[in-house]
Protein backbone atom coordinates (compact mmCIF):
# COMPACT_ATOMS: atom_id res chain seq x y z
CA UNK A 1 0.00 0.00 0.00
CA UNK A 2 1.08 3.42 0.37
CA UNK A 3 3.85 4.56 3.21
CA UNK A 4 1.44 4.96 5.51
CA UNK A 5 0.37 1.12 5.89
CA UNK A 6 2.59 0.79 8.73
CA UNK A 7 0.73 2.59 10.83
CA UNK A 8 -2.14 1.78 9.93
CA UNK A 9 -2.11 -1.73 10.90
CA UNK A 10 -2.56 -1.15 14.25
CA UNK A 11 -5.66 0.34 15.28
CA UNK A 12 -8.19 -0.17 12.91
CA UNK A 13 -11.56 0.01 14.58
CA UNK A 14 -10.08 1.13 18.16
CA UNK A 15 -12.66 3.16 20.03
CA UNK A 16 -11.33 7.18 20.06
CA UNK A 17 -11.42 7.29 23.72
CA UNK A 18 -7.88 6.75 25.82
CA UNK A 19 -5.95 8.24 22.80
CA UNK A 20 -2.35 9.46 24.57
CA UNK A 21 -2.06 13.10 24.55
CA UNK A 22 -5.04 14.16 24.67
CA UNK A 23 -6.47 15.37 21.62
CA UNK A 24 -8.40 18.88 22.73
CA UNK A 25 -11.43 19.82 21.17
CA UNK A 26 -13.57 16.86 19.96
CA UNK A 27 -13.83 15.93 16.07
CA UNK A 28 -16.89 15.61 14.37
CA UNK A 29 -17.59 12.02 14.36
CA UNK A 30 -16.80 10.60 11.30
CA UNK A 31 -19.66 8.15 9.78
CA UNK A 32 -18.67 6.51 6.39
CA UNK A 33 -21.69 4.46 5.37
CA UNK A 34 -20.19 3.97 1.98
CA UNK A 35 -16.68 2.57 3.23
CA UNK A 36 -16.77 -0.63 2.27
CA UNK A 37 -13.76 -2.43 2.80
CA UNK A 38 -10.07 -2.48 3.54
CA UNK A 39 -8.31 0.38 1.03
CA UNK A 40 -6.46 -2.49 -0.63
CA UNK A 41 -9.33 -4.51 -2.18
CA UNK A 42 -9.91 -0.85 -3.76
CA UNK A 43 -8.84 -0.56 -7.27
CA UNK A 44 -6.09 2.06 -8.13
CA UNK A 45 -7.08 4.73 -10.07
CA UNK A 46 -4.01 7.38 -9.28
CA UNK A 47 -1.06 6.35 -8.51
CA UNK A 48 1.51 8.76 -6.97
CA UNK A 49 5.41 7.79 -7.10
CA UNK A 50 7.83 10.91 -5.19
CA UNK A 51 6.11 13.66 -6.86
CA UNK A 52 7.25 16.92 -6.58
CA UNK A 53 5.89 19.65 -8.22
CA UNK A 54 8.04 23.02 -9.41
CA UNK A 55 7.35 26.19 -10.43
CA UNK A 56 10.36 27.76 -12.57
CA UNK A 57 12.87 26.85 -9.80
CA UNK A 58 10.61 26.94 -6.98
CA UNK A 59 9.47 23.40 -5.67
CA UNK A 60 6.12 23.76 -4.60
CA UNK A 61 5.26 19.94 -3.55
CA UNK A 62 8.25 18.18 -2.73
CA UNK A 63 8.00 13.85 -2.85
CA UNK A 64 4.54 12.79 -2.23
CA UNK A 65 3.67 9.11 -2.79
CA UNK A 66 -0.19 8.48 -2.30
CA UNK A 67 -2.68 5.70 -4.09
CA UNK A 68 -6.64 7.15 -4.94
CA UNK A 69 -8.63 4.75 -5.03
CA UNK A 70 -11.70 3.98 -7.50
CA UNK A 71 -15.20 5.61 -6.57
CA UNK A 72 -13.79 6.39 -3.38
CA UNK A 73 -13.57 10.28 -2.13
CA UNK A 74 -10.33 11.22 -1.08
CA UNK A 75 -9.77 14.49 0.94
CA UNK A 76 -6.66 16.32 0.56
CA UNK A 77 -6.08 19.02 3.69
CA UNK A 78 -4.02 21.10 5.13
CA UNK A 79 -3.44 24.93 5.74
CA UNK A 80 -2.86 27.31 2.81
CA UNK A 81 0.51 27.16 0.63
CA UNK A 82 1.03 23.74 1.60
CA UNK A 83 0.73 22.15 -2.33
CA UNK A 84 -2.93 20.42 -2.24
CA UNK A 85 -4.31 22.59 -4.69
CA UNK A 86 -1.09 22.24 -6.75
CA UNK A 87 -0.52 18.22 -6.74
CA UNK A 88 -4.88 18.17 -7.74
CA UNK A 89 -4.11 20.15 -10.30
CA UNK A 90 -1.61 17.72 -12.20
CA UNK A 91 -3.46 14.84 -11.78
CA UNK A 92 -5.36 15.94 -15.46
CA UNK A 93 -2.67 18.31 -15.90
CA UNK A 94 -4.29 21.71 -15.39
CA UNK A 95 -0.60 22.49 -14.75
CA UNK A 96 0.20 22.46 -17.83
CA UNK A 97 -0.99 26.20 -18.65
CA UNK A 98 1.14 27.68 -15.86
CA UNK A 99 4.53 28.46 -17.86
CA UNK A 100 7.47 27.05 -15.96
CA UNK A 101 5.72 24.30 -14.63
CA UNK A 102 7.43 21.12 -13.86
CA UNK A 103 7.05 17.60 -12.32
CA UNK A 104 9.04 15.17 -11.35
CA UNK A 105 8.61 11.69 -10.19
CA UNK A 106 5.63 10.18 -11.72
CA UNK A 107 1.78 10.25 -11.85
CA UNK A 108 -0.24 7.13 -13.54
CA UNK A 109 -3.56 6.80 -14.26
CA UNK A 110 -4.79 2.82 -13.92
CA UNK A 111 -1.07 2.01 -14.52
CA UNK A 112 -0.50 4.72 -17.79
CA UNK A 113 2.04 7.26 -17.12
CA UNK A 114 -0.17 10.79 -17.18
CA UNK A 115 2.90 12.99 -18.39
CA UNK A 116 4.16 10.54 -21.18
CA UNK A 117 5.19 11.44 -24.21
CA UNK A 118 2.08 9.89 -26.39
CA UNK A 119 -0.67 11.38 -23.62
CA UNK A 120 -2.59 14.18 -25.06
CA UNK A 121 -3.68 16.33 -22.37
CA UNK A 122 -7.01 17.27 -23.88
CA UNK A 123 -7.72 13.56 -23.92
CA UNK A 124 -6.94 13.32 -20.13
CA UNK A 125 -9.24 16.02 -19.28
CA UNK A 126 -11.69 14.87 -20.94
CA UNK A 127 -11.26 11.74 -18.27
CA UNK A 128 -10.42 13.76 -15.56
CA UNK A 129 -13.08 16.45 -14.94
CA UNK A 130 -12.23 19.78 -12.51
CA UNK A 131 -14.81 21.34 -10.42
CA UNK A 132 -12.96 25.15 -9.34
CA UNK A 133 -13.21 26.95 -6.17
CA UNK A 134 -15.43 29.70 -7.40
CA UNK A 135 -18.55 28.71 -9.74
CA UNK A 136 -17.61 29.20 -13.28
CA UNK A 137 -20.53 28.87 -15.65
CA UNK A 138 -20.21 30.29 -19.24
CA UNK A 139 -21.84 33.63 -19.88
CA UNK A 140 -24.43 31.34 -22.03
CA UNK A 141 -27.54 29.69 -20.71
CA UNK A 142 -28.21 26.29 -18.65
CA UNK A 143 -28.37 24.04 -21.97
CA UNK A 144 -25.64 25.59 -23.39
CA UNK A 145 -23.36 25.25 -20.18
CA UNK A 146 -23.79 21.59 -20.06
CA UNK A 147 -23.84 20.63 -23.57
CA UNK A 148 -20.87 22.64 -24.02
CA UNK A 149 -18.66 19.62 -23.06
CA UNK A 150 -20.40 17.02 -25.22
CA UNK A 151 -20.14 19.69 -27.85
CA UNK A 152 -16.54 20.30 -27.70
CA UNK A 153 -15.99 16.42 -28.07
CA UNK A 154 -17.59 15.99 -31.06
CA UNK A 155 -21.26 14.69 -30.12
CA UNK A 156 -23.92 16.01 -31.85
CA UNK A 157 -27.14 13.86 -31.31
CA UNK A 158 -29.18 13.33 -27.62
CA UNK A 159 -27.77 16.53 -26.80
CA UNK A 160 -30.85 16.83 -24.95
CA UNK A 161 -30.88 13.49 -23.01
CA UNK A 162 -27.02 14.32 -22.16
CA UNK A 163 -28.33 17.36 -20.47
CA UNK A 164 -31.16 16.39 -18.45
CA UNK A 165 -28.86 13.28 -17.41
CA UNK A 166 -26.34 15.29 -16.41
CA UNK A 167 -28.74 17.88 -14.17
CA UNK A 168 -30.59 15.07 -12.71
CA UNK A 169 -27.38 13.86 -11.80
CA UNK A 170 -26.13 16.73 -10.23
CA UNK A 171 -29.26 17.29 -8.23
CA UNK A 172 -30.50 19.94 -9.98
CA UNK A 173 -33.10 19.44 -12.46
CA UNK A 174 -36.10 20.03 -10.95
CA UNK A 175 -34.89 23.63 -9.92
CA UNK A 176 -33.76 24.38 -13.49
CA UNK A 177 -35.62 22.05 -15.97
CA UNK A 178 -38.33 25.27 -16.82
CA UNK A 179 -35.47 27.89 -17.40
CA UNK A 180 -32.77 26.15 -19.83
CA UNK A 181 -32.57 28.84 -22.09
CA UNK A 182 -31.84 31.10 -19.36
CA UNK A 183 -28.25 32.59 -18.61
CA UNK A 184 -26.71 30.46 -15.83
CA UNK A 185 -25.27 33.35 -14.18
CA UNK A 186 -28.56 34.45 -12.94
CA UNK A 187 -28.30 31.11 -10.46
CA UNK A 188 -27.53 31.49 -7.36
CA UNK A 189 -23.73 30.49 -6.11
CA UNK A 190 -24.64 26.80 -4.83
CA UNK A 191 -26.79 26.09 -8.24
CA UNK A 192 -24.02 27.56 -9.80
CA UNK A 193 -21.76 25.34 -8.31
CA UNK A 194 -24.01 22.34 -8.94
CA UNK A 195 -24.13 23.75 -12.26
CA UNK A 196 -20.70 23.13 -13.14
CA UNK A 197 -20.42 19.79 -11.54
CA UNK A 198 -23.37 18.83 -13.87
CA UNK A 199 -21.39 20.33 -17.17
CA UNK A 200 -17.97 18.21 -15.92
CA UNK A 201 -20.45 14.87 -15.98
CA UNK A 202 -21.90 15.68 -18.86
CA UNK A 203 -18.57 14.54 -20.73
CA UNK A 204 -18.71 11.28 -18.67
CA UNK A 205 -15.40 11.85 -16.94
CA UNK A 206 -13.81 8.86 -15.11
CA UNK A 207 -12.93 11.26 -11.79
CA UNK A 208 -13.91 14.46 -10.41
CA UNK A 209 -11.38 17.06 -8.89
CA UNK A 210 -12.54 19.43 -6.95
CA UNK A 211 -10.59 22.40 -5.67
CA UNK A 212 -12.43 23.74 -2.40
CA UNK A 213 -15.84 23.44 -4.02
CA UNK A 214 -18.06 24.87 -1.16
CA UNK A 215 -15.41 27.23 -0.19
CA UNK A 216 -17.44 29.96 -2.09
CA UNK A 217 -20.77 28.79 -0.89
CA UNK A 218 -22.95 28.88 2.30
CA UNK A 219 -23.55 25.83 4.73
CA UNK A 220 -26.74 24.98 2.87
CA UNK A 221 -25.38 24.69 -0.51
CA UNK A 222 -22.42 23.21 0.81
CA UNK A 223 -24.61 20.54 2.82
CA UNK A 224 -26.44 19.95 -0.77
CA UNK A 225 -23.22 19.35 -2.58
CA UNK A 226 -21.84 17.32 -0.32
CA UNK A 227 -24.91 15.22 -0.64
CA UNK A 228 -24.19 15.50 -4.03
CA UNK A 229 -20.41 13.79 -4.23
CA UNK A 230 -21.84 10.85 -1.94
CA UNK A 231 -24.37 10.21 -4.52
CA UNK A 232 -21.59 10.47 -7.25
CA UNK A 233 -19.46 7.87 -5.42
CA UNK A 234 -21.74 5.97 -6.96
CA UNK A 235 -20.35 5.98 -10.61
CA UNK A 236 -17.03 8.27 -9.88
CA UNK A 237 -14.13 8.82 -8.28
CA UNK A 238 -13.59 11.76 -6.65
CA UNK A 239 -10.68 13.97 -5.17
CA UNK A 240 -11.40 17.33 -3.08
CA UNK A 241 -9.33 19.57 -1.79
CA UNK A 242 -10.52 21.38 0.86
CA UNK A 243 -9.92 24.29 3.97
CA UNK A 244 -12.75 22.68 5.95
CA UNK A 245 -11.54 19.83 8.27
CA UNK A 246 -15.37 18.68 8.96
CA UNK A 247 -16.13 18.71 5.70
CA UNK A 248 -13.16 16.06 4.45
CA UNK A 249 -14.34 14.46 7.97
CA UNK A 250 -17.48 13.99 6.36
CA UNK A 251 -17.35 13.01 2.98
CA UNK A 252 -14.44 11.70 2.25
CA UNK A 253 -13.24 7.85 2.37
CA UNK A 254 -9.49 8.62 2.71
CA UNK A 255 -7.51 11.75 3.65
CA UNK A 256 -4.03 12.93 3.04
CA UNK A 257 -3.05 15.40 5.30
CA UNK A 258 -0.33 18.15 3.58
CA UNK A 259 1.66 20.69 5.33
CA UNK A 260 4.42 23.01 4.22
CA UNK A 261 8.00 22.68 5.73
CA UNK A 262 9.91 26.02 6.24
CA UNK A 263 14.01 24.81 4.79
CA UNK A 264 16.95 26.59 5.74
CA UNK A 265 16.68 29.04 3.24
CA UNK A 266 13.20 30.18 4.60
CA UNK A 267 11.31 29.31 1.74
CA UNK A 268 7.91 26.78 1.67
CA UNK A 269 7.77 23.20 0.54
CA UNK A 270 4.46 21.48 0.52
CA UNK A 271 4.53 18.17 1.86
CA UNK A 272 2.27 15.22 2.76
CA UNK A 273 2.62 14.42 6.44
CA UNK A 274 0.26 11.64 6.65
CA UNK A 275 -2.57 9.79 4.13
CA UNK A 276 -5.16 7.31 5.71
CA UNK A 277 -8.59 6.14 6.21
CA UNK A 278 -10.66 9.20 6.99
CA UNK A 279 -11.68 8.29 10.54
CA UNK A 280 -8.33 7.13 11.04
CA UNK A 281 -6.72 10.08 10.62
CA UNK A 282 -9.03 12.06 12.61
CA UNK A 283 -9.06 10.13 15.25
CA UNK A 284 -5.90 8.67 16.27
CA UNK A 285 -3.40 10.29 14.12
CA UNK A 286 0.00 8.99 13.91
CA UNK A 287 1.69 12.37 13.01
CA UNK A 288 1.99 14.69 16.35
CA UNK A 289 1.38 17.53 13.34
CA UNK A 290 -1.68 16.06 12.07
CA UNK A 291 -3.09 15.91 15.48
CA UNK A 292 -2.31 19.62 15.86
CA UNK A 293 -3.70 20.87 12.92
CA UNK A 294 -6.99 18.69 13.24
CA UNK A 295 -7.28 20.01 16.76
CA UNK A 296 -6.84 23.53 15.72
CA UNK A 297 -3.51 24.04 17.61
CA UNK A 298 -2.54 25.24 14.15
CA UNK A 299 -3.32 26.29 10.58
CA UNK B 1 -2.94 55.01 26.54
CA UNK B 2 -6.83 56.37 25.08
CA UNK B 3 -5.42 60.05 25.09
CA UNK B 4 -6.30 60.01 21.63
CA UNK B 5 -10.00 58.91 21.32
CA UNK B 6 -10.99 60.18 24.52
CA UNK B 7 -9.92 64.31 22.79
CA UNK B 8 -11.64 63.17 20.08
CA UNK B 9 -14.98 62.61 21.95
CA UNK B 10 -14.78 65.99 23.38
CA UNK B 11 -14.02 67.87 20.47
CA UNK B 12 -16.70 66.66 17.93
CA UNK B 13 -19.23 65.23 20.07
CA UNK B 14 -22.01 65.49 17.34
CA UNK B 15 -21.99 63.41 14.35
CA UNK B 16 -21.66 66.60 11.92
CA UNK B 17 -19.63 66.35 9.30
CA UNK B 18 -16.62 68.50 8.70
CA UNK B 19 -15.85 70.81 5.99
CA UNK B 20 -14.39 69.24 3.11
CA UNK B 21 -13.30 71.23 0.39
CA UNK B 22 -12.08 68.85 -1.89
CA UNK B 23 -14.74 67.28 -2.63
CA UNK B 24 -17.36 69.38 -4.46
CA UNK B 25 -13.93 71.30 -5.71
CA UNK B 26 -12.82 68.06 -7.47
CA UNK B 27 -16.61 67.11 -8.65
CA UNK B 28 -16.73 70.37 -9.87
CA UNK B 29 -13.52 69.89 -12.15
CA UNK B 30 -14.68 67.14 -13.51
CA UNK B 31 -18.07 68.74 -14.96
CA UNK B 32 -15.81 71.15 -16.05
CA UNK B 33 -14.03 69.31 -18.43
CA UNK B 34 -17.19 67.39 -19.30
CA UNK B 35 -18.72 70.78 -20.34
CA UNK B 36 -15.58 71.89 -22.27
CA UNK B 37 -15.16 68.63 -24.15
CA UNK B 38 -18.90 68.39 -25.11
CA UNK B 39 -18.75 72.58 -25.94
CA UNK B 40 -16.03 71.92 -28.20
CA UNK B 41 -18.37 69.36 -30.40
CA UNK B 42 -21.64 71.55 -30.05
CA UNK B 43 -19.57 74.34 -31.77
CA UNK B 44 -17.86 72.20 -34.37
CA UNK B 45 -20.90 70.49 -35.35
CA UNK B 46 -23.46 73.52 -35.37
CA UNK B 47 -20.26 75.63 -37.38
CA UNK B 48 -20.14 73.03 -39.93
CA UNK B 49 -23.74 72.58 -40.07
CA UNK B 50 -24.61 76.35 -40.94
CA UNK B 51 -21.70 76.97 -42.90
CA UNK B 52 -22.54 73.87 -45.43
CA UNK B 53 -26.49 74.14 -45.10
CA UNK B 54 -26.86 75.80 -48.36
CA UNK B 55 -25.25 73.04 -50.11
CA UNK B 56 -26.80 70.01 -47.87
CA UNK B 57 -29.12 68.66 -50.69
CA UNK B 58 -28.85 65.83 -53.15
CA UNK B 59 -26.65 67.63 -55.81
CA UNK B 60 -23.66 66.28 -53.22
CA UNK B 61 -24.07 63.03 -53.19
CA UNK B 62 -25.83 62.92 -57.06
CA UNK B 63 -22.90 64.95 -58.42
CA UNK B 64 -19.61 64.54 -59.23
CA UNK B 65 -17.12 67.21 -58.38
CA UNK B 66 -16.88 70.10 -60.91
CA UNK B 67 -13.54 72.63 -60.89
CA UNK B 68 -15.68 74.99 -62.83
CA UNK B 69 -19.08 75.29 -61.77
CA UNK B 70 -19.77 75.06 -57.75
CA UNK B 71 -23.55 75.04 -58.02
CA UNK B 72 -23.26 71.87 -59.69
CA UNK B 73 -20.45 70.06 -57.86
CA UNK B 74 -20.86 67.35 -55.75
CA UNK B 75 -19.20 64.43 -53.82
CA UNK B 76 -19.96 61.30 -55.22
CA UNK B 77 -16.71 60.07 -56.15
CA UNK B 78 -15.67 61.09 -52.59
CA UNK B 79 -17.95 59.40 -51.16
CA UNK B 80 -18.22 55.72 -52.57
CA UNK B 81 -14.65 55.82 -52.45
CA UNK B 82 -14.56 56.93 -48.87
CA UNK B 83 -16.82 53.91 -48.05
CA UNK B 84 -15.13 51.68 -50.42
CA UNK B 85 -11.39 52.39 -48.75
CA UNK B 86 -13.10 52.15 -45.32
CA UNK B 87 -14.76 48.77 -46.21
CA UNK B 88 -11.24 47.21 -47.90
CA UNK B 89 -9.54 48.46 -44.74
CA UNK B 90 -11.76 47.10 -41.96
CA UNK B 91 -12.00 43.86 -43.82
CA UNK B 92 -7.87 43.66 -44.11
CA UNK B 93 -7.19 44.78 -41.03
CA UNK B 94 -9.96 43.45 -38.61
CA UNK B 95 -8.60 39.76 -38.97
CA UNK B 96 -5.39 40.37 -39.18
CA UNK B 97 -5.35 42.64 -35.82
CA UNK B 98 -7.51 40.13 -33.81
CA UNK B 99 -5.53 37.02 -35.05
CA UNK B 100 -2.53 38.69 -33.92
CA UNK B 101 -4.11 39.96 -30.68
CA UNK B 102 -4.95 36.56 -30.00
CA UNK B 103 -1.45 35.01 -30.73
CA UNK B 104 -0.04 37.53 -28.11
CA UNK B 105 -2.37 37.31 -25.62
CA UNK B 106 -2.87 33.45 -25.60
CA UNK B 107 0.03 31.41 -27.34
CA UNK B 108 2.95 33.48 -26.89
CA UNK B 109 5.00 33.33 -24.01
CA UNK B 110 5.64 37.01 -22.31
CA UNK B 111 8.91 35.58 -20.75
CA UNK B 112 10.67 35.78 -24.14
CA UNK B 113 12.65 38.68 -25.28
CA UNK B 114 11.14 38.76 -28.71
CA UNK B 115 7.97 38.76 -27.74
CA UNK B 116 8.18 41.79 -25.67
CA UNK B 117 9.93 43.43 -28.54
CA UNK B 118 7.43 42.89 -30.72
CA UNK B 119 4.92 44.13 -28.37
CA UNK B 120 6.93 46.86 -27.49
CA UNK B 121 7.08 47.56 -31.19
CA UNK B 122 3.18 47.57 -32.01
CA UNK B 123 3.24 50.48 -28.80
CA UNK B 124 5.49 52.39 -30.74
CA UNK B 125 4.08 51.62 -34.02
CA UNK B 126 0.68 53.02 -32.98
CA UNK B 127 2.25 56.56 -32.61
CA UNK B 128 3.96 56.98 -35.85
CA UNK B 129 2.86 59.95 -37.89
CA UNK B 130 0.64 58.86 -40.72
CA UNK B 131 2.56 60.52 -42.95
CA UNK B 132 5.65 57.96 -42.71
CA UNK B 133 3.17 55.21 -43.56
CA UNK B 134 2.18 57.27 -46.52
CA UNK B 135 5.84 57.32 -47.83
CA UNK B 136 6.21 53.70 -46.61
CA UNK B 137 2.37 52.49 -48.86
CA UNK B 138 4.01 54.30 -52.02
CA UNK B 139 7.56 52.93 -51.56
CA UNK B 140 6.50 49.23 -50.69
CA UNK B 141 2.92 48.98 -51.81
CA UNK B 142 2.56 51.03 -54.49
CA UNK B 143 5.78 50.96 -56.23
CA UNK B 144 7.39 47.54 -54.65
CA UNK B 145 4.65 45.76 -55.10
CA UNK B 146 3.44 47.92 -58.26
CA UNK B 147 -0.29 48.40 -57.28
CA UNK B 148 0.07 51.53 -58.52
CA UNK B 149 -2.12 54.55 -56.91
CA UNK B 150 -5.44 52.60 -56.52
CA UNK B 151 -7.62 51.95 -54.08
CA UNK B 152 -6.20 48.66 -53.13
CA UNK B 153 -2.92 50.58 -51.98
CA UNK B 154 -4.99 53.42 -50.47
CA UNK B 155 -6.67 50.33 -47.80
CA UNK B 156 -3.28 48.44 -47.50
CA UNK B 157 -1.69 51.49 -46.31
CA UNK B 158 -4.78 52.58 -43.95
CA UNK B 159 -4.73 48.86 -43.17
CA UNK B 160 -1.53 49.15 -41.59
CA UNK B 161 -1.35 52.24 -39.68
CA UNK B 162 -4.57 51.52 -37.73
CA UNK B 163 -3.63 48.01 -37.28
CA UNK B 164 -1.80 48.71 -34.07
CA UNK B 165 -4.80 50.11 -32.91
CA UNK B 166 -6.96 47.30 -33.41
CA UNK B 167 -4.56 44.92 -32.23
CA UNK B 168 -3.77 47.06 -28.96
CA UNK B 169 -7.99 47.04 -28.32
CA UNK B 170 -8.28 43.52 -29.36
CA UNK B 171 -5.42 42.35 -27.05
CA UNK B 172 -7.38 44.46 -23.84
CA UNK B 173 -10.72 43.07 -24.84
CA UNK B 174 -9.20 39.39 -24.69
CA UNK B 175 -7.03 39.85 -21.60
CA UNK B 176 -10.35 41.06 -19.55
CA UNK B 177 -11.58 37.68 -20.31
CA UNK B 178 -11.41 36.05 -16.70
CA UNK B 179 -9.43 33.07 -16.73
CA UNK B 180 -11.60 31.06 -14.75
CA UNK B 181 -13.62 30.87 -17.92
CA UNK B 182 -10.53 29.55 -20.65
CA UNK B 183 -9.84 26.59 -17.35
CA UNK B 184 -13.60 25.77 -17.32
CA UNK B 185 -13.24 25.11 -21.29
CA UNK B 186 -10.06 23.62 -21.01
CA UNK B 187 -11.82 21.28 -18.00
CA UNK B 188 -14.33 19.79 -19.75
CA UNK B 189 -11.52 18.44 -22.59
CA UNK B 190 -12.08 21.53 -25.23
CA UNK B 191 -8.97 22.25 -27.04
CA UNK B 192 -7.27 25.88 -26.89
CA UNK B 193 -8.68 26.55 -30.25
CA UNK B 194 -12.14 25.62 -29.02
CA UNK B 195 -11.70 28.21 -26.01
CA UNK B 196 -10.45 30.69 -28.12
CA UNK B 197 -13.18 30.29 -30.37
CA UNK B 198 -16.06 29.69 -28.40
CA UNK B 199 -15.78 31.28 -25.23
CA UNK B 200 -12.69 34.06 -25.63
CA UNK B 201 -13.56 35.82 -28.95
CA UNK B 202 -17.34 35.93 -27.96
CA UNK B 203 -16.92 37.37 -25.12
CA UNK B 204 -14.12 40.04 -26.66
CA UNK B 205 -16.44 41.65 -29.40
CA UNK B 206 -17.67 44.45 -27.07
CA UNK B 207 -13.64 45.30 -26.58
CA UNK B 208 -13.02 44.34 -30.00
CA UNK B 209 -15.49 46.14 -31.81
CA UNK B 210 -14.81 49.45 -29.83
CA UNK B 211 -11.04 49.37 -30.82
CA UNK B 212 -12.08 48.80 -34.76
CA UNK B 213 -14.24 51.33 -34.48
CA UNK B 214 -11.63 53.99 -32.94
CA UNK B 215 -9.08 52.67 -35.61
CA UNK B 216 -11.74 53.14 -38.45
CA UNK B 217 -12.67 56.38 -37.67
CA UNK B 218 -9.30 57.09 -37.76
CA UNK B 219 -8.13 55.57 -40.86
CA UNK B 220 -11.79 57.40 -42.35
CA UNK B 221 -10.13 61.02 -41.02
CA UNK B 222 -6.96 60.50 -42.92
CA UNK B 223 -5.74 62.75 -45.43
CA UNK B 224 -2.25 62.85 -45.46
CA UNK B 225 -1.19 59.57 -46.56
CA UNK B 226 -3.61 59.40 -49.03
CA UNK B 227 -1.95 62.82 -50.43
CA UNK B 228 1.06 60.52 -51.72
CA UNK B 229 -0.91 58.26 -52.89
CA UNK B 230 -2.76 59.48 -55.42
CA UNK B 231 -5.88 60.56 -54.21
CA UNK B 232 -5.34 64.39 -54.95
CA UNK B 233 -6.47 64.45 -58.40
CA UNK B 234 -9.94 65.31 -59.42
CA UNK B 235 -11.76 62.46 -60.14
CA UNK B 236 -15.28 62.05 -61.59
CA UNK B 237 -16.20 58.66 -61.78
CA UNK B 238 -16.56 56.27 -59.07
CA UNK B 239 -14.03 53.32 -58.71
CA UNK B 240 -15.97 50.07 -60.35
CA UNK B 241 -12.60 48.13 -58.76
CA UNK B 242 -9.82 47.65 -55.82
CA UNK B 243 -7.52 48.50 -59.00
CA UNK B 244 -9.37 51.82 -59.86
CA UNK B 245 -8.08 54.98 -59.11
CA UNK B 246 -10.06 57.00 -56.22
CA UNK B 247 -10.46 60.10 -53.57
CA UNK B 248 -12.22 59.92 -50.43
CA UNK B 249 -14.04 62.67 -48.52
CA UNK B 250 -10.69 64.45 -46.70
CA UNK B 251 -9.07 64.78 -50.09
CA UNK B 252 -12.21 66.32 -51.85
CA UNK B 253 -12.49 68.72 -48.61
CA UNK B 254 -9.18 69.77 -48.98
CA UNK B 255 -9.10 70.38 -52.50
CA UNK B 256 -12.54 72.32 -52.11
CA UNK B 257 -11.22 74.35 -49.24
CA UNK B 258 -8.46 75.34 -51.37
CA UNK B 259 -10.63 77.07 -54.21
CA UNK B 260 -10.85 80.61 -54.22
CA UNK B 261 -14.69 80.80 -54.55
CA UNK B 262 -16.92 80.93 -51.25
CA UNK B 263 -18.80 78.49 -53.23
CA UNK B 264 -16.91 75.62 -52.48
CA UNK B 265 -16.39 76.14 -49.14
CA UNK B 266 -20.01 75.84 -48.41
CA UNK B 267 -19.76 72.82 -50.42
CA UNK B 268 -16.85 71.67 -47.49
CA UNK B 269 -18.42 72.33 -44.81
CA UNK B 270 -21.14 69.94 -46.38
CA UNK B 271 -19.26 67.33 -47.07
CA UNK B 272 -17.81 67.71 -43.47
CA UNK B 273 -21.10 67.04 -42.12
CA UNK B 274 -21.33 63.93 -44.93
CA UNK B 275 -17.80 62.68 -43.32
CA UNK B 276 -19.65 62.94 -40.03
CA UNK B 277 -22.63 61.13 -40.67
CA UNK B 278 -20.66 58.26 -42.17
CA UNK B 279 -18.77 57.92 -38.69
CA UNK B 280 -22.02 58.08 -36.69
CA UNK B 281 -22.95 55.43 -38.72
CA UNK B 282 -20.00 53.15 -38.51
CA UNK B 283 -20.49 53.95 -34.60
CA UNK B 284 -23.89 52.57 -34.31
CA UNK B 285 -23.13 49.41 -35.79
CA UNK B 286 -20.45 49.04 -33.04
CA UNK B 287 -22.95 49.83 -30.36
CA UNK B 288 -25.21 47.36 -31.67
CA UNK B 289 -22.45 44.75 -32.10
CA UNK B 290 -21.85 45.45 -28.48
CA UNK B 291 -24.80 45.25 -26.91
CA UNK B 292 -26.06 42.34 -28.94
CA UNK B 293 -22.91 40.39 -27.07
CA UNK B 294 -22.73 41.98 -23.84
CA UNK B 295 -21.95 40.25 -21.61
CA UNK B 296 -21.88 40.17 -17.58
CA UNK B 297 -19.41 37.64 -15.18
Amino acid sequence: MTTTSSRLSTSQGVPVTGRPGGAGPVQPTVVNDAVEGPFDLVDTVFEVADVSVFYGDYEAVRNVDMKIGKRRITAMIGPSGCGKSTLLRCFNRMNDLIPGTRLGGKITFHGEDLYGDHVDPIEVRRRIGMVFQKPNPFPKSIYDNIAYGPRVNGVKRGLDDLVEEALVGAALWDEVKDKLKQNALALSGGQQQRLCIARTIAVKPEVILMDEPCSALDPIATAKIEDLMQNLTRDYTIVIVTHNMQQAARVSHRTAFFTADVDREGVRHGRLVEYDETSKLFTTPSDERTEAYITGRFG
Amino acid sequence: MTTAPARHRTENPSLAGRFRPLEPLFKGMLLASLALAVLFLVVLLSYVVTEGWDRLDPRLWENFPSKLYPERAGAQSAIVGTIYVIALTGAFCVPIGVMTAIYLEEYADGSRWWNRMIELNIQNLAGVPSIVYGILGLGVIARGLDLGRTLLTASLTLSLLVLPVVIIAAREAIRAVPGSIRQASLALGATPWQTIARQVLPAAVPGIATGVILALSRAIGEAAPLLLLGAVTHITFNPSGITDSYTVLPIQIFNWTKQPEAEFHTLASAAIVILLFILLAMNSVAIWVRNRYQKRW
